[in-house]
């Protein structure tokens, strides 16, 4: 129970709890305004109201999701400071700057818009209420370039050199435009959008395979399913392109993402180890199975290694990463996801040529409409192990090859440390089973199919009989 | 370049002092709307308080995170060291902002209101005590080395005197939270928001006096920057022109005019921000570190002015525009459907 008066561990304790949780919630504030972009602007061209009853409905979930990633962000951004001085010092020129970017061109864009998008269906033009539905999925997105690009620079340092620990900006775009950075943010963005996709698929196979308005949600299914057919194999490949630059850049990383313990020289054709059983103390693992010569074909589409990969055994004990059994499996789920989410928009596009996805026809795909219920979280789990692999196998650095994890971080009394991680777990604990509680219900409750769209009021004030004129004192709010 | 060397990282405080002004003012009326709440009497009058708040309470909140980005990124080790010191305080602030933020969403669904009206109100309580210690402690001054690393107590942040400065800001909030609530509500309902503006203005004068005779007895650099020329007569004017400002708020409160009291209050709150911005200037970590040694390399300074400074104009006006969407009384419940 040494850590618990460690308060370094104490603090990425908090650190990992806290952007878990909060990694959650920006999924669909990002992947889902996308797919409201889709259903409003087709409502718009084409006057199909089902269209407009899509974007009232999923917004119900959007904004109780939202209000969560807004929760746990603020946290977030605060922790640097409380957490982590040292760093911040050391780096804030740069990566401060970066968040306040993020806050001022996207945080505060999708914040301004967003009261509009929800509540002012009846209070602006149609025109304007699309424009606001832009701004916030536009605002949401950048933030991922943000973020990313912060993340990116702490993986692959750029732009400036350290000087007496500290790092000084020389070129500001070479610093953003960090190495990894259009990888990264590309990887990000399609992780959240293919997440929200079978997020809205799954929740849509929900509704066809218990025959409530099947015909209704058949148009949300098919639209991600569109939309699947381009992301989910691009995913993929921006995913190796990812991978190849950390056995370029973090060869420390690479090791342990492959429990390599031993060096591989070049123009080799090692294999690739599918399981294993990674020993930290013995650097080996005691039992393996691997695909040969499949290594080269993983990092680089190529039948030999054009640079080393570099062993585990190769770096002092306090130079690499530990936990290599978490980050070698967070690793292979997240592939391994990527790949079955892959094949399963591909089997569903079958049955859709073949015709089984026709109004007669879809309630009776029983059984790939639960694997697409069974499938939908299966994006944040992925996204969840890509994050750890990242910053777990990133250690022991904050900036790779640059700032020690040890060294960043605030010299604080343990007790402050551990009361605010558990007040976290506590908190977070409450909010999450909050949100599964809430949102089944808004689920199970349904879209309400006879909300007025904004154009047909006016239509039915047409009405030329004798009627009393009432006016509509309920809040435009409770007008839904 | 001595001279932009030093002109950067003013720009920089001035900026910072407009993030937290708009922060406090925007969010200082949630936070009293909220705290008010606690004080409603019946659930209907709650909903509509909520309701008030639910299409600008976000944005609001974001000017803090982006008051936290600038000062991360245009003070370093301001950032740091003054949120490390401050770490219980801005702790308790930061879950009071969490409870205050899911009450939102939770309370519409939500059988149980009655678990998120708490939520709701006592978040936004916590908010506004770790926010006001927070100042307090700030105002009070940071124990650092000669690095500006913090070196000080974790409890240093706890006084009599940060108690008063916390308890102000309280008021501060419930007062400008009023006012705010005079403009949207109605009939009873408003007349009961009179009562609160004119009760908490009372008090948040008594309290601002009283921190302003406080602080020049108890901190020896704060006497010795108030008491000398010539900002000595900028000095004396702010307590006259503070005076003057809440005569004429009570007076549009005796009046029942529905939109003044909020304007006054506004301007209050800016006249304190001057008072504390000039006691604080150019210290960033009182009492010890000045904007000059704390602030980022001035490339990073112009980076940051060019790309946040042209924002600035686009941020206000967008979300005036919310403002004017949502203008108007509010009638009645419903957060969301």
């Amino acid at each position: 129970m040494d850590f618990l008066s460690n308060a370094v561990v104490l603090s990425r304790m908090q650190f990992a709890l806290t952007a878990i949780f909060h990694m959650i919630w920006p999924v669909l504030t990002t992947g889902m305004a996308i797919y409201l972009i889709v259903v409003e602007g087709m409502w718009l061209k084409t006057r199909n109201k089902d269209y407009y009853l899509h974007a009232r409905f999923w917004s119900k979930l959007y904004v109780l999701n939202f209000g969560i990633g807004v929760a746990s962000g603020i946290p977030m951004e605060f922790q640097f400071g409380t957490n982590w001085a040292p760093f911040s010092e050391a780096v804030g020129d740069f990566f401060g700057s970066i968040l306040g970017f993020e806050a001022s061109m996207a945080f505060m864009l999708e914040a301004g818009f967003l009261g509009i998008m929800l509540f002012g269906w009846n209070r602006v033009p149609p025109v304007m209420h699309y424009v606001a539905t832009i701004m916030v999925a536009f605002g949401a997105n950048l933030s991922i370039f943000w973020i990313l690009s912060a993340n990116s620079w702490l993986q692959t340092p750029a732009g400036g050199v350290f000087v007496d620990g500290k790092f000084i900006v020389n070129d500001y775009f070479q610093a953003i435009f960090n190495p990894f950075m259009r990888n990264s943010i590309l990887h990000m963005f399609l992780a959240t959008l293919e997440t929200s996709l079978f997020m809205i698929g799954g929740i849509s196979a929900w509704y066809i395979l218990n025959k409530r308005h099947p015909k209704f949600f058949t148009l949300s299914f098919k639209i991600v399913l569109a939309v699947a057919i381009a992301v989910t194999p691009i995913q993929l490949y921006i995913g190796h392109l990812s991978g190849e630059q950390v056995y370029h850049y973090q060869p420390t990383k690479l090791a342990a993402m492959e429990a390599q313990w031993e060096t591989i020289p070049a123009g080799e054709s090692p294999s690739w180890s599918m399981v294993a059983l990674p020993n930290d103390k013995a650097e080996q693992n005691d039992w393996e199975i691997s695909i040969p010569g499949l290594l080269s074909y993983i990092l680089e589409i190529k039948p030999k290694l054009s640079e080393p990969v570099q062993g585990l055994k190769d770096y002092a004990p306090e130079d690499r990463p530990h936990l290599i059994g978490l980050i070698y499996y967070a690793f292979r789920i997240m592939i391994a996801i990527g790949v079955f989410l892959a094949a399963l928009m591909a089997l569903t596009v079958l049955q859709w040529l073949r015709g089984k996805l026709s109004a007669e026809n879809i309630t009776q795909q029983k059984w790939l409409l639960r694997t697409w219920l069974l499938s939908a979280p299966l994006g944040y789990i992925a996204i969840e192990s890509g994050w750890i692999v990242r910053c777990v196998g990133r250690q022991p650095w904050t900036v790779y090859g640059e700032v020690r994890t040890v060294d960043a971080a605030s010299n604080l009394p343990p007790g402050n440390v551990l009361t605010s991680l558990t007040a976290f777990a506590i908190t977070y604990s409450i909010l999450a089973i909050a949100v599964i509680y809430f949102g089944s219900r808004i689920i199970r409750q349904g879209p309400n199919l006879d909300l007025l769209a904004p154009g047909e009021e006016i239509r039915e004030g047409l009405d030329t009989s004798q009627a009393e004129f009432v006016p509509d004192s309920r809040p435009v709010e409770a007008q839904q | 370049m001595e001279s932009i060397e030093r002109f950067l990282p003013q720009v920089w405080f001035v900026i910072l002092a407009l993030f937290l002004f708009l922060y406090v003012m925007l969010d200082g009326f949630d936070l009293g709307v909220g705290i008010l709440s606690l004080t409603a009497s019946t659930e209907e009058r709650r909903g509509i308080l909520m309701t008030s708040l639910s299409n600008v309470w976000d944005a609001n909140e974001t000017w803090l995170v982006l008051m936290g980005g600038a000062l991360f990124g245009a003070f370093p080790l301001a950032y740091g060291t003054i949120l490390q010191a401050l770490y219980i305080p801005i702790m308790i602030m930061l879950f009071g902002l969490i409870f205050r933020a899911v009450a939102f969403e939770f309370r519409e669904h939500s059988s149980n209101k009655l678990v998120w009206n708490l939520a709701f109100g006592i978040g936004s309580f916590l908010a506004a005590i770790g926010q006001g210690f927070a100042l307090g402690g700030v105002i009070e001054g940071i124990t650092v080395d000669s690095s500006g690393h913090f070196v000080g107590g974790n409890f240093d942040w706890l006084s009599w005197q940060t108690t008063l400065v916390a308890l102000t800001l309280i008021q501060g909030y419930v007062l400008i939270g009023s006012t705010y609530l005079i403009s949207k509500t109605e009939g009873d309902l408003q007349e009961i928001h009179f009562s609160t503006a004119k009760l908490s203005a009372y008090t948040t004068l008594i309290g601002a006096i009283v921190i302003t005779i406080v602080t020049p007895i108890f901190y020896v650099s704060a006497r010795e920057r108030l008491f000398s020329a010539p900002l000595v007569y900028l000095f004396a004017l702010i307590p006259i022109a503070g005076v003057f400002l809440v005569w004429r708020l009570l007076n549009s409160i005796e009046q029942r005019r529905e939109r003044r009291p909020f304007v006054w209050t506004i301007l209050l709150f800016l006249l304190t921000f001057l008072g504390l911005g000039l006691i604080v200037f150019p210290y960033i970590i009182p009492t010890k570190i000045t904007i000059y040694q704390a602030a980022a390399a001035p490339s990073s300074l112009i980076f940051m002015i060019i790309f946040i400074g042209f924002l600035i104009p686009i941020m206000l006006a967008y979300n005036i525009y919310q403002y004017i969407v949502f203008r108007g009384k509010v009638a009645g419940e419903g957060y969301g459907d």
